[in-house]
């Protein structure tokens, strides 16, 4: 017998209508807030107290093309952005909200407009495009010389072939496609209490700095770590998201960044659990741990835990009470689920900055060798790693055959390292990807394919997950694990994970 | 541009001016083969087979380790000295012994072995998953250090895998580099790069292609550069010739050496 349903199987994948939080809409922002998901309830905690929100930076549209920053950082995703959320707001909106902007809500900027296929990556995968400049440049500017040289394989939206915006354009651009990512928590995301040092345990290369102090950073912000701080986030997705077409003032970068460190997101209320903040319960769950939590933690060992449970749940009576034994059955899988994440091992193998960095090839360990940030379940330090979700030939992809009319949906490329380098240890010098990841900041053939680890909280309000979207929900997610390292996680294993995920 | 090589070079070094290898000392163990993985209740152990015998190399641990396990797809160089020891894992201990993977793909290299109750690891400092609080090899922070002028050159030594450049391993020395630099406000830093040999145990020579001796050094002159040192003075050689091996300890050759100067 399995033991405690799933939440999605309770309350089905539907999302609450009337969530989206329009730009310039002058909504106050309240000190605390619920949203529901398919599981329940987020929590959203503003430490400034009921906050105004017109004028504000984070919440006008600063750009030509009416987007702000809560475009696509959405309260009611967790400060992400969900495809529920997306498919919404294209049903409302008749395609014609700013969000579905040609520049990168598009496929590509010169398909047609309000026809969903042009705008199929982010109405089904939640996917904004990223588009880089190829060679990638230094901070100062200057082309750095890749190791790698990149052939278009495949190119569903036609963008990385095209003569405007492509890799033969006048501008060499290269078009990735990546999930927006949390804006909360960040206090966890930015700090670089620990694993930070001048040159990075994973390759010795100089880790970023901010560029106004010199102070290290830990470059965990976006996939590919291109930017250090959250001023040269703002900046950036300002220029290219917003399209104000110059950085905002120094005022409303202070604002936007004031705001972002003000605001902390986790699963409050649970359609399985119930209350996970109530007194006695584990201590990580509910956003309040999330404000009280310290950063810079360690957590992949038994002092301070990634996520710590305590022992609340971990045997509880029944009394016979159909519905709280059923709870207590619930939170019971979670605390299983919270083991098998901890303790569960399994090989570990062909992950490049995991596996060569002095651990081996394979190691037996968990999945908090990885996610080890205390509270958040990233990295502490230079979280950028490759577990396959971008690279072949473990990213997910539409199988083509002679009974499907499904047809791939991600670009495709072949990535060619060059012999004046030593190959990559694991997939040696050609590659195929589709998303490379941080070796479009570097160019270095050994980082192709590593994306750097997102946090978990506040997951149940942002599928889809991975940095592609392809896993839709998180049975997905961990069926995706379980593939690529050959875990054969048993059934109850995966429903007690799937239920522990969806608390976080 | 680098040149890199992607194949052993075997070598006998009589043609290099070098004499005639003679085998190395009988307590030696220097061979390239595929490593193995030995599953067991906690920690896998490393393992790997030379003419017929298994020998063991180490267990996993963490990044405080020195050892470094290897990788499977890969051959190994192993360069060790039979221990006296009980036999681990069903191999007889290499102690002290240095591995370094071969960078060709061997896709022979798949082994791993089940776990059986015969072979434990007790000594494992730390198990597979999480710890209990401590890296497994976690030394004590050293004592800020006083630095008074006038200031000393210092040199700072970086050992290499086979036929590579710089490694994660690596930080914690550039890092030291960068904080000694930083403190006595060094004027210049002089880096000398060397290529490799070792003898192996069947006489023949392994060795890296001498051009990756300046490489090495070239790169940590770039990476010194770019990770706060750009205004100094930066000199990167390539040593002179390569170091006979002799079978022990071959592994120091492959070395770039970095020389702080006041």
């Amino acid at each position: 017998m399995l033991l405690g349903c799933t939440a999605s199987s309770v309350l089905g994948q539907t999302q609450a209508e009337d969530q989206w939080w329009a730009p310039g809409s002058g909504l106050p922002m309240p000190a605390a807030a619920r949203y529901p998901n398919p599981y329940g309830e987020l929590g959203i905690l503003n430490t400034a107290g009921d906050y105004p929100t017109e004028g504000h930076a984070f919440f006008e549209p600063i750009g030509s093309n009416g987007r702000a920053c809560v475009t696509c950082h959405q309260p009611a995703s967790a400060m992400g952005l969900s495809t529920a959320l997306i498919q919404q707001r294209w049903r409302a909106s008749n395609g014609n909200d700013p969000l579905f902007a040609a520049i990168d809500g598009r496929n590509c900027p010169h398909l047609p407009a309000n026809d969903p296929e042009a705008h199929s990556l982010l109405l089904e995968r939640g996917l904004i495009r990223i588009f880089l400049p190829w060679p990638p440049r230094d901070p100062g500017g200057n082309a750095i010389e890749p190791e790698f040289t990149i052939e278009v394989v495949r190119d569903p939206t036609g963008c990385n072939t095209h003569p405007e915006y492509g890799l033969e354009s006048t501008e060499p651009t290269i078009s990735v496609y990546r999930r927006p990512r949390m804006a909360a928590n960040l206090k966890y995301v930015t700090a670089a209490d620990f694993g930070v040092t001048p040159f990075s345990i994973k390759d010795s290369r100089p880790a970023s700095r901010d560029p106004e102090t010199g102070r290290l950073v830990n470059m965990n912000m976006l996939a590919d770590a291109r930017e250090p701080t959250l001023r040269t986030q703002a900046i950036s997705a300002a220029l290219t998201h917003l399209e104000t077409g110059g950085a905002p003032s120094d005022a409303q970068l202070a604002e936007i960044i004031d705001f972002e460190m003000q605001i902390y997101a986790a699963q409050a209320q649970h359609v399985g659990a119930g209350n996970l903040e109530e007194p006695g319960g584990p201590p990580a769950l509910g956003p309040h741990a999330m404000l009280e939590g310290e950063t810079g933690v360690l957590g992949n060992n038994t002092t301070r835990y990634v996520f710590p449970m305590g022992d609340a749940w971990t045997s509880l009576e029944r009394s016979g009470d159909a519905e709280a034994d059923a709870q207590n059955e619930f939170r019971e899988s979670v605390q299983r689920g919270h083991d098998v994440f901890f303790f569960r091992t399994f090989w570990i193998s062909d992950s490049m900055h995991i596996n060569n960095i002095g651990l081996g090839n394979p190691i037996k360990r968990t999945c908090s060798t990885c996610h080890g940030m205390h509270m958040t379940g990233m990295d502490t330090a230079n979280g950028f790693v490759d577990v396959g979700s971008t690279n072949l030939p473990w990213a997910t992809e539409n199988e083509q055959n002679p009974w499907t009319e499904k047809k791939p949906e991600m670009p495709l490329f072949r990535l060619s390292c060059d012999n004046a380098h030593a190959p990559h240890p694991f997939f040696g010098r050609v590659i195929y990807s589709q998303d490379p990841g941080r070796a479009l900041i570097t160019g270095r053939c050994n980082d192709i394919g590593s994306i750097v680890m997102q946090q978990f909280r506040g997951i149940a309000s942002r599928a889809p997950y991975l940095t592609n979207g392809s896993a839709k929900n998180l049975r997905e997610l961990i069926d995706f694990y379980d593939r690529r390292y050959n875990i054969r996680y048993s059934e109850q294993e995966k429903i007690d994970l799937e239920n522990f995920l969806s608390t976080l | 541009m680098m040149k890199r090589i992607s194949a052993i070079a075997i070598a006998t070094f009589a043609a290099g001016g070098i004499a005639n290898a003679e085998p190395p000392p009988e307590s030696q163990r220097n061979f390239v083969s595929c490593p193995i993985v030995r599953d067991t209740a906690t920690v896998p152990c490393w393992l790997s087979e030379y003419e017929g015998e298994l020998y063991y190399l180490g267990i996993q641990t963490d990044v405080s380790a020195d050892f470094d396990p290897p990788f499977l797809g890969h051959r190994v160089l192993v360069e060790g000295t039979v221990s006296d020891r009980p036999r681990i894992c069903g191999g007889i201990v290499l102690d002290p012994v240095v591995i370094a993977p071969i960078l060709d793909f061997d896709a022979s290299c798949n082994t791993i072995l089940p776990a059986e109750d015969r072979y434990t690891v007790p000594f494992a400092p730390r198990p597979p998953g999480p710890s209990g609080g401590r890296l497994a090899f976690q030394r004590d922070p050293a004592p800020e250090e006083v630095l008074v002028p006038p200031y000393e050159p210092r040199e700072y030594l970086l050992h290499y895998d086979f036929d590579m450049l710089i490694m994660g391993r690596h930080a914690p020395i550039l890092g030291d580099v960068l904080d000694y630099a930083t403190k006595i406000g060094a004027s210049r830093i002089e880096v000398v790069g060397s290529s490799g040999a070792t003898l192996l145990s069947d006489g023949s020579v392994m060795a890296e292609d001498t051009s990756i001796a300046l490489e090495r050094a070239n790169e940590i002159a770039e990476i010194l550069k770019s990770g706060g040192l750009g205004e100094l003075a930066f000199a990167a050689a390539a040593a002179t010739g390569q170091e006979e091996p002799d079978g022990v300890e071959d592994w120091r050759s492959r070395r770039a050496v970095i020389r702080v100067m006041p």
